[in-house]
């Protein structure tokens, strides 16, 4: 028989708190870009019109510029940014080339239904130097999802439109059922965009990549409701400890 | 936009399987779905050029041999007396007018005809619409016809300030406001122009004489009018996109050869009013830049051939057709060159980027992350959207809606909101903290990034804590440990305010991120990120329920045994479980142990029986063991 002065009590370990599963998602990539040789920048999330719109040659025409698709703030004069992009112009006006930059942040986007919030996550990449090409913008974009991904993912390009890349691409994987999914946006820098930016486009080229957090999250830990990320439910957080 | 693969067929003498025309459409950047021979393609916004069978024949053409021709009016057409005015040519810089007389309208229409609307499900009109609308199908030019009957004296364009109601050809009465492009007559909107025209002109079944408007307006001018007056508008959403304002002659004897083909026309007249006659853009031969931005050795007779086939003129320079409003410099080219290639077809070229990482950036915070998570916090993050507002309160202009009209100018009220949550789900120890940008009026980048932090409830889940509560001391050692006390004082928020019966104290702390001393953080606490995801598992809405046990062990020999049974407990219905309470009783020799069960379904509220077969079914092995209780069950 046990001595009753032996009886240990039973451990009483402090639980654990968890990390947000989407900023667990930023912190994976951001160490993948990294490690590929990419420093980390970040910008603000009230821009002008002129860094979110404008130098990016987002023409005034552009559906993204109305009113039902953009926040705009203090009587028009800024917009919420609707993407991470503005962070490349305030880096590429305060440097020259060669650049290697990547930025993580919120965005925001006038939208709210069920597969759409109004606030999301971007990380965006830009390079420029004297030689980029888009075969080498492929190489990078397969090496950040080989990193992302399994070794075995299947990848595909095809051509789509954003006004600050020429030539553009949208860039799928190929889901376990089979189903082609997009993944990310990517392109060579619009010559007009590095002018805009007091960069010579004669000399220079640049390539820039944009991932959305929320789904590369949703895929790697099998969430299916993107609403989900933001309840502040703890039975939910609690998970990704 | 959907078009039916037959229609498409009729431009191609090889007539290609839908197979082949979806891989190559795919290539060329038009992602689609097929169902029922039915290819229905999103465009994107910058190839308005292929919003038509020609426009996408077209395209294709790099692929295959592509007949373009298609029958059309050929015979010379007097020209028309018409009264018109142009009042914002920079809107509308070029407008035609062609006047039609039948001698009778007819709903019997030839295969094509009829084919448009039954394969794509698209409800007739009338005679004049129908063919406009198929016009529009085929070739990309919207046009609008006007029952000429109903026009009286001169027809007037401009764009002017509204406020009148407008009674669209669809029956739908909108209020016009604000600047808008109108067609008027007889001191009358008749047409919002590349939009909808109105009821008052609008053809009918007994319409003989149309005068069609062929138009081009610039897309700025039609841009958000669709959503502004909630109206579908296939000829806004090309307007919007950009037609080709060299077309009109072609759409027009198109639109007169088919009326042609079913019915017998009285009259012709056609009269065009061009402000600005269009020069096509020429840019640079240059095959050698296209390499350099695709990384690829494309001769320069793949480049011209390819842009050929793709409808651009090739002399001393490369002309840009009028239809390709896109293209403006080698970098537009290169894409033309690579979705002919396909982009998939492009090897890859290795890249490495030299490395001059600034360590360390971002390891205060992160460091911080880590000894809160240690600790037991819960990392959130809310949308910033508030109905609260202060006199620095930044406004959304076009908030979602009136409860999200300001930036928060600080993260209590969501941390608030995130804990009185997590209260009603029955949580009783809640610690959670946010790290944002936070917006004042005059924010300076960065200048504003701030950490809240929430605590209530017990201090934690075992037989230590339990029976204590958060309190200002424990709180405050948190904070110790990477804040200096001047930077961050500590708030009792009081419960009095809210709309909740729990009764523990809730604590709150917040402070700028750059006042995190992270010297007194350990590094060894600092995690990288993980590459290893969880599989998330859904959780569950219904509720749960608890059920306290106290164990009496007197034969102190399966004591281990009893903490081994309970820290392994495992069944369907429990969602977790913890011991609460440690106490030797000396006089009796004799262990308590206070047990607590928590029981959750996925799919179902559990009763009281389920829940007590569940609980029985866990306690069973454990009051097998010699000598352990549970006193009155």
């Amino acid at each position: 028989m046990s001595s009753f002065d032996s009886i240990e009590p039973p451990l009483a370990s402090i639980e654990e708190g968890s990390l947000h599963p989407i900023n667990q998602t930023i912190d994976f990539l951001m160490e993948i870009l990294t490690n590929l040789g990419f420093d980390q920048t970040d910008g603000p999330e009230i821009e002008s019109e002129m860094f979110n719109f404008d130098m990016l040659n987002i023409k005034e025409t552009h559906p993204a510029r109305q009113m039902h698709d953009t926040f705009y703030v203090q009587k028009k004069n800024n917009v919420l940014r609707t993407h991470t992009s503005p962070v490349q112009i305030r880096t590429m006006l305060n440097s020259q080339p060669p650049i290697a930059l990547v930025s993580a942040g919120k965005v925001y986007r006038k939208d709210d239904d069920a597969t759409h919030l109004p606030m999301f996550h971007q990380i965006e990449g830009i390079l420029v130097n004297d030689k980029v090409t888009f075969a080498q913008l492929k190489d990078l974009i397969y090496k950040i999802l080989l990193e992302i991904f399994d070794d075995d993912i299947k990848v595909r390009f095809r051509p789509s439109y954003f006004p600050f890349t020429e030539p553009s691409a949208e860039v799928d994987i190929l889901s376990k059922n089979g189903n082609w999914l997009e993944i990310l946006g990517c392109g060579i820098v619009n010559p007009i965009v590095l002018e805009n930016c007091k960069i010579d486009s004669n000399l220079n080229s640049g390539l820039a990549f944009g991932l959305g957090v929320e789904r590369i999250a949703m895929l790697k830990y099998g969430v299916n409701d993107i609403r989900d990320f933001y309840k502040s439910n703890l039975d939910f957080l609690e998970q990704f400890k | 936009m959907k078009i039916f693969y037959q229609d498409l067929l009729r431009f191609f003498p090889t007539k290609p399987s839908i197979e082949d025309l979806s891989e190559k459409l795919f290539q060329l950047g038009h992602e689609h779905e097929i169902e029922n021979d039915v290819i229905d393609i999103e465009i994107t916004p910058n190839r308005g050029d292929c919003l038509s069978l020609l426009g996408l024949a077209r395209d294709l053409n790099v692929f295959y041999e592509v007949d373009f021709k298609l029958d059309s009016y050929n015979s010379p057409i007097p020209e028309s007396s018409i009264q018109f005015k142009n009042l914002s040519p920079k809107i509308m810089p070029k407008v035609t007018f062609l006047e039609i007389e039948v001698t009778n309208q007819t709903n019997k229409y030839k295969d094509y005809l009829e084919s448009y609307f039954k394969n794509l499900n698209i409800n007739k009109n009338n005679f004049f619409t129908d063919i406009s609308n198929y016009v529009s199908y085929e070739l990309g030019q919207p046009t609008h016809c006007f029952d000429l009957n109903k026009l009286k004296g001169e027809i007037i364009f401009t764009q002017k300030k509204c406020s009148e109601e407008f009674k669209t050809l669809l029956g739908s009465k909108i209020s016009l406001s604000g600047s808008n492009c109108i067609f008027e007559n007889n001191s009358k909107i008749i047409s919002l122009a590349g939009v909808m025209g109105g009821a008052e002109t609008a053809c009918s079944a007994r319409t003989n004489k149309v005068l069609v408007e062929c138009a081009y307006f610039t897309p700025e001018s039609i841009l958000g009018k669709t959503t502004k007056y909630n109206i579908q508008s296939e000829s806004a959403y090309k307007f919007e996109r950009g037609v080709d304002i060299t077309s009109h002659d072609k759409v027009l004897r198109r639109f007169i050869k088919i009326v042609d083909e079913h019915s017998k026309i009285k009259s012709l007249r056609i009269q065009t009013f061009n402000e600005q006659p269009h020069k096509d853009n020429s840019i640079e031969i240059d095959h050698e830049k296209v390499n350099k931005i695709l990384g690829t050795s494309i001769s320069k007779e793949f480049y011209i051939d390819t842009l050929k086939k793709l409808g651009f003129k090739v002399d001393s320079s490369i002309l840009v057709p009028s239809y390709r409003s896109d293209i403006s410099n080698q970098n537009d080219l290169s894409e033309e060159i690579a979705r002919v290639i396909g982009y998939n077809n492009i090897s890859r070229n290795p890249i490495s980027i030299v490395k001059d990482i600034k360590a360390g950036k971002s390891l205060p915070k992160n460091l911080l992350r880590s000894y809160l998570k240690k600790n037991g916090f819960t990392e959130v993050i809310n949308f910033p959207f508030t109905a609260l507002s202060s006199k620095d309160s930044i406004m959304i202009d076009n908030p979602l809606d009136k409860n999200k009209k300001f930036l928060r100018t600080g993260l209590k009220e969501s941390l608030l909101e995130n804990l009185l949550f997590n209260e009603r789900r029955q949580k009783d120890s809640i610690k959670l903290y946010e790290i944002s940008d936070i917006y004042v009026d005059g924010f300076e980048k960065n200048k504003n990034r701030k950490i809240g932090i929430i605590v209530s409830g017990i201090m934690g889940h075992n037989h230590n804590d339990f029976s204590k509560k958060i309190d200002e001391d424990y709180f405050q050692k948190i904070l110790n440990k990477f804040l200096n006390k001047d930077d961050c004082k500590i708030e009792y928020i009081n419960r009095g305010d809210l709309d909740t019966k729990i009764k523990s104290d809730i604590f709150y702390a917040e402070t700028e991120v750059n006042n995190i001393q992270a010297e007194n953080l350990s590094i060894d606490d600092f995690q990288i990120a993980s590459k290893d995801f969880i599989q998330y598992a859904c959780i569950s809405e219904f509720p749960s329920s608890t059920r306290d046990f106290s164990f009496s062990i007197d034969n102190l020999s399966n004591y281990n045994d009893v903490i081994s049974h309970l820290e392994n407990l495992s069944h369907p219905y429990l969602k977790t479980s913890f011991i609460f309470d440690f106490y030797k009783n000396e006089k009796l020799c004799l262990v308590k142990l206070g047990v607590r069960m928590i029981f959750q379904s996925n799919i179902k509220t559990l009763s009281d029986d389920e829940i007590k077969e569940s609980s029985l079914d866990l306690l069973e092995p454990i009051l097998n063991l010699d000598g352990v209780s549970i006193p009155g069950l």
